[in-house]
């Protein structure tokens, strides 16, 4: 399994937990791939974490509570 | 029966049934001896129904010949993607875990559509699992890749690609597809047809196989958008077994319209082939005949990003246990046997933050779609991608999709028709997308560029 062009500890550390999971299952080509798939979902949440929200911006959700009628 | 039907609008066909001068058996029978003997070439079927088809065409012709008449889809055949639960039929979700799978009840949308006197001729091919596990390849389907009617080394698109295939080889003559993102505006727009995602909860998703919750819509392919506005009349509407179906009411409304306000984000066209970008340009000339086209700047957002980090968290939920067992093994694309896994490492707040981030996206989205009555883009951004190699994808991010991200990540919706040929000689696509609810509007828009365009009289050779 070859190493990450360039270090990046949280997607290293994110990579592990996969690979704890479910690596008995999965090839070294295939270990490869998730690495890069869990290098660009850590991008894409730095992308979202970088953006500023207020307290009062819910999540858009849909969640009614539940009554069985009648 | 004359072959000139195949791709006859469904309110001209209607017509035809309603006045009887066409009976809805022989109506059935040709479509069903197409897809016997064509759907094979495009790999668009997984099941003929000819039974339930012909019993469904026997009732249709009893009624109208009684003067029970019930609407424009009285009669008409059409296919349904495999991932909407049939009684008598599997339904595979297009993938080889689920090969064998039944269910006892039909999808809403199914029960809708018979409601409204369609007929129900074949479980049309998808993508597995709707694309949901990171595919990146035409093949990732237990039926095979769908080939496209325009030339047999492309494909259809997907994961709505039988749905593609079937309406673009005339084998019925609309089908019901589902997007989660692109799923019904891809095959649509690389087969020359017309696509509608209706707003999210416009139709409702009982029956049909969760992908994600929240992003999750079923609408119709067809030759016209106003084909796609009678089927969506049929469809829409509240349902006590969705929560998320609205009870807003839906009349299609088919009357014409006059000066439009078309929004155009600026450099939309970036990362289109050539010819895709021409096209559009001169899909542009034809809406100002229209009305007016401004240019718009989106607020800056991270838009792929909310909705693909929704995608791919909502649709590892949805098959937890496929996933935990290994099960994903037995799927036919080898990435989405371990795609799927590394979704384990998102993080729950990333996941939240999205979801709160995609509030802001919608009400700064319906804050500019306020001005226009539609935003409009390349439907693709290039023609059909070749059989057998990898294509490029919003989802993975390897492609900029950012119409997609914002009209399936704020539930909107878009409808699709043909304006163009590229350099390969496969359709081209124009995209219009409106604020929520408003189907009626965009359809008004897509039927006025039909009008002024012959793109969609135009059809593949498929004998």
């Amino acid at each position: 399994m070859s190493e990450p062009a360039t270090p990046d500890p949280e997607a290293d550390a994110l990579f592990e937990i996969v690979r704890q999971r479910y690596g008995d299952r999965l090839t070294p080509e295939q270990l490869d791939e998730v690495r890069k798939i869990v290098q660009a979902q850590v991008e894409a949440a730095r992308a979202l974490r970088a953006m500023r929200l207020t307290n009062a911006d819910e999540p858009m959700q849909p969640f009614a509570p539940y009554r069985a009628e009648p | 029966m004359k072959a000139d039907v195949l791709f006859t609008p469904l309110r001209e066909l209607g017509g035809l049934l309603r006045t009887r001068k066409l009976l809805p058996v022989e109506l059935a029978e040709l479509f069903l001896d197409r897809l016997e003997r064509l759907g094979p070439r495009y790999n668009a079927v997984v099941t003929v129904m000819r039974d339930h088809a012909l019993s469904q065409a026997r009732r249709a012709e009893g009624d109208i010949a009684a003067g029970r008449y019930r609407g424009p889809l009285h009669g008409i055949p059409y296919g349904a993607k495999d991932l909407l639960a049939t009684a008598g039929a599997p339904t595979t979700w297009g993938a080889a875990p689920y090969k064998d799978q039944r269910f006892d009840f039909d999808a809403t949308v199914i029960r809708k559509l018979e409601e409204a006197g369609a007929v129900l001729v074949a479980k049309l091919a998808m993508i597995e699992l709707a694309g949901g596990m990171g595919y990146r390849q035409p093949t990732a389907s237990f039926t095979g890749p769908c080939i496209n009617p325009w030339d047999a080394n492309a494909w259809t698109g997907g994961s709505s690609s039988g749905s593609g295939a079937a309406v673009a080889a005339g084998l019925v003559p609309f089908a019901i597809g589902s997007e989660t993102w692109g799923s019904i505006l891809s095959p649509a727009g690389y087969c020359g047809l017309a696509g509608l995602r209706p707003t999210y909860g416009r139709v409702s998703r009982h029956g049909a196989m969760a992908l994600c919750w929240s992003l999750d819509k079923l609408g119709p392919l067809a030759q016209t958008a106003d084909d796609c506005g009678l089927v969506l009349g049929a469809i829409a509407g509240p349902d006590p077994r969705d929560p998320t179906a609205s009870d807003r009411p839906y009349r299609y409304d088919a009357a014409d319209r006059k000066g439009f306000r078309f929004g155009l984000i600026t450099n939309v066209t970036d990362g289109c082939e050539d010819a895709v970008a021409e096209n559009f340009t001169r899909s542009l000339g034809v809406l100002r005949k229209m009305g007016t086209v401004e240019e718009v700047t989106l607020p800056d957002l991270p838009y792929e990003q909310i909705t693909r980090i929704i995608l791919q968290v909502e649709a590892a939920s949805a098959f937890e246990d496929l996933i935990e067992s290994g099960g994903i093994a037995e799927l036919t694309a080898p990435e989405d046997r371990h795609t799927p896994y590394a979704r384990d490492a998102i993080l729950a707040k990333d996941y939240v933050k999205a979801t709160r981030l995609r509030g802001v996206m919608a009400r700064e989205i319906d804050r500019v779609l306020g001005s226009f009555d539609a935003l409009v883009a390349p439907g693709r951004i290039n023609e059909a991608p070749v059989l057998g190699q990898e294509f490029r994808s919003a989802i993975r991010a390897t492609a900029k999709d950012v119409m997609g991200a914002v009209g399936n990540g704020a539930g909107l919706p878009a409808v699709c028709v043909p304006n163009g040929f590229g350099a390969r000689g496969l359709p081209t696509s124009i995209q219009f997308m409106g604020r929520a609810w408003e189907e009626n509007t965009i359809l008004a828009a897509a039927r006025a560029y039909q009008s002024l365009t012959d793109w969609h009289t135009r059809h593949p050779r498929v004998g």
